[in-house]
């Protein structure tokens, strides 16, 4: 059996810029910070870090009531993502033959604002009466993909992979191999996450979060740089269109890219810090599986979240694979770190600098940190043709994921 | 509570919780029909109104014989009364 071809045909994006994929470009364009400090994070004794990148939610009350109702913030923003998404890719999903078209979404878990509000209601005199019959939904692990598989009328596979930061490239490259093999004929893909001090808390008391700059917050988090401190949390949805290249081809759609390879890799030696032996084998085995070598690769989308052992352990992979012959850029010192959401949103934003043959440079990377040097740092917004990029992603449980997508050829 | 202010919460609610326009509110309207509730308002709707009448109602029998907006301001006044005279 032949394994069939995957393309992306339509990009969605809810990010701390706002709402769409223009909006994330233009700040990345005009080298914003997303990044505020947080009010009323004080209240919570022990939080460190006191700054985060959220998203200014609007226009949900277009999703209509009964839709919305079984959805939390990260629910919302999927399905604005999702909405975007189709509308660039130009399809009405009324004459999809629903049981082919499906979605896999990923997140860390549910909505944490939900499942904190859920607790703090049932809680303090251990009441279940006053719970709305919603709060469940919104909670559950697999919110985001089940809220949008109800707000498209899809019938295809929903799926929810779960991989902390690592999610929504899992989606996407779970998404790859229901259509490679034939099963799902097109697959809205991505992530979903919603900031929360309980959330920032889960790195902060680890000592993973950036901790330095509550007061002055647009110069964290500092990916490769030498005073990185840790990463700074923030929430949205990138959804992407995967489809099977006959049928993108056939509807004569706009391709963004090819899916070429995928690989996922478990570092079996830690459960919070980063290998660079486990990235290393996950960036190969994507370029195994795409069929190409490191010489193919035009630019690197990092993980970077700006922690101090990761960007190292990332950087040394890097380094171990291409030297510094590839741009390397990651996109977090502009919008902070989307979580399980960042792979789809930063998979977005490269396949748009493909487009484009421009790379973004790292935000508030003045000064490569010595243990992340010997790679090709893009600290200046650089003009290249880009024909394949390779986007890392990587989480806590000791996950590592890659995804590999080029320009199609004929 | 008299009851007009009954009318009043209650009314406020479905234009609070379930986004219905307050023309649409009229105490013959069917709630699931004409105002297009379901099942799961149904739980939404017992939680809001025990939460803004301070009343218990979610193991009561009687609610399941509510049809119209009509049904619940009686619904609610009988409850009210019931509870005025056990504390009395």
């Amino acid at each position: 059996m032949s394994l069939k071809r995957v393309v992306i045909t339509g990009l969605g994006v809810v990010s701390p810029f706002g709402n769409g994929l223009p909006a994330l470009m233009k700040g990345f364009e005009e080298s914003r910070s997303a990044v505020r400090r947080m009010d009323g994070w004080e209240a919570y004794s022990g939080l460190q870090s006191l700054v985060g990148a959220p998203v200014e939610m609007e226009g949900e009350k277009r999703i209509p009531r009964q839709k919305r109702r079984s959805m939390g913030r990260m629910s919302i923003f999927a399905a604005q993502a999702a909405d975007e998404a189709i509308a660039d890719a130009g399809i009405t999903l009324a004459g999809e033959d629903r049981g082919r078209v499906g979605c896999v979404i990923g997140s860390t878990m549910g909505s944490a604002k939900s499942i904190n509000d859920a607790f703090e209601i049932m809680l303090p005199a251990r009441d279940l009466s006053r719970l709305n019959s919603t709060m469940f939904f919104q909670c559950m692990s697999h919110t985001a993909a089940a809220n949008i598989a109800q707000y498209l009328g899809l019938s295809g596979v929903v799926m929810a992979p779960a991989a902390a930061c690592a999610s929504a490239l899992h989606a996407i490259g779970a998404g790859y191999d229901l259509i490679r093999l034939g099963r799902q004929d097109m697959l809205f893909c991505g992530g979903a996450e919603e900031l929360h001090p309980t959330v920032t808390g889960s790195f902060d008391i680890l000592f993973a979060t950036s901790t330095r700059y509550n007061d002055a917050p647009h110069k964290t988090p500092r990916p490769f740089d030498r005073d990185r401190d840790g990463l700074v949390c923030a929430e949205g949805s990138g959804i992407v269109v995967l489809e099977e290249y006959e049928r993108a081809v056939k509807r004569n759609a706009k391709i963004y890219a090819e899916i070429k390879g995928y690989s996922t890799t478990a570092n079996g030696f830690h459960v919070s810090q980063s290998n660079r032996d486990s990235m290393l084998a996950c960036m190969r085995q994507a370029m195994r599986d795409a069929g190409i070598g490191s010489g193919e690769i035009d630019y690197i989308n990092a993980h970077a979240t700006a922690t101090v052992q990761g960007d190292q352990e990332e950087a040394e992979a890097i380094r171990e694979i291409f030297g510094s012959s590839v741009p390397v850029s990651s996109l977090k010192g502009y919008i902070g770190h989307t979580l399980g959401a960042s792979g789809a949103i930063e998979l977005a934003a490269s396949l748009k600098m493909m487009k484009e043959g421009v790379i973004y440079p790292t935000r508030n990377l003045e000064s490569i940190a010595p243990d992340c040097a010997g790679i090709d740092h893009v600290t200046e917004p650089r003009r290249k043709q880009i024909k394949t990029v390779l986007k890392n992603g990587f989480a806590f449980g000791g996950i590592n994921a890659a995804l590999v997508c080029g320009k199609t050829e004929a | 509570m008299t009851d007009q202010e009954i009318i009043d919460t209650t009314n406020k609610v479905f234009e609070e919780d379930f986004e219905i326009e307050r023309e649409r509110l009229t105490p013959q309207a069917h709630i699931f029909t004409d105002l297009g509730l379901d099942s799961l308002d149904i739980v939404d709707l017992i939680v809001a109104l025990q939460n803004r009448f301070g009343v218990k109602i979610r193991n009561e029998e009687r609610v399941k014989d509510i049809r119209t907006l009509q049904d619940i301001y009686h619904f609610i006044a009988a409850v009210k009364s019931e509870e005025g005279k056990k504390s009395s």
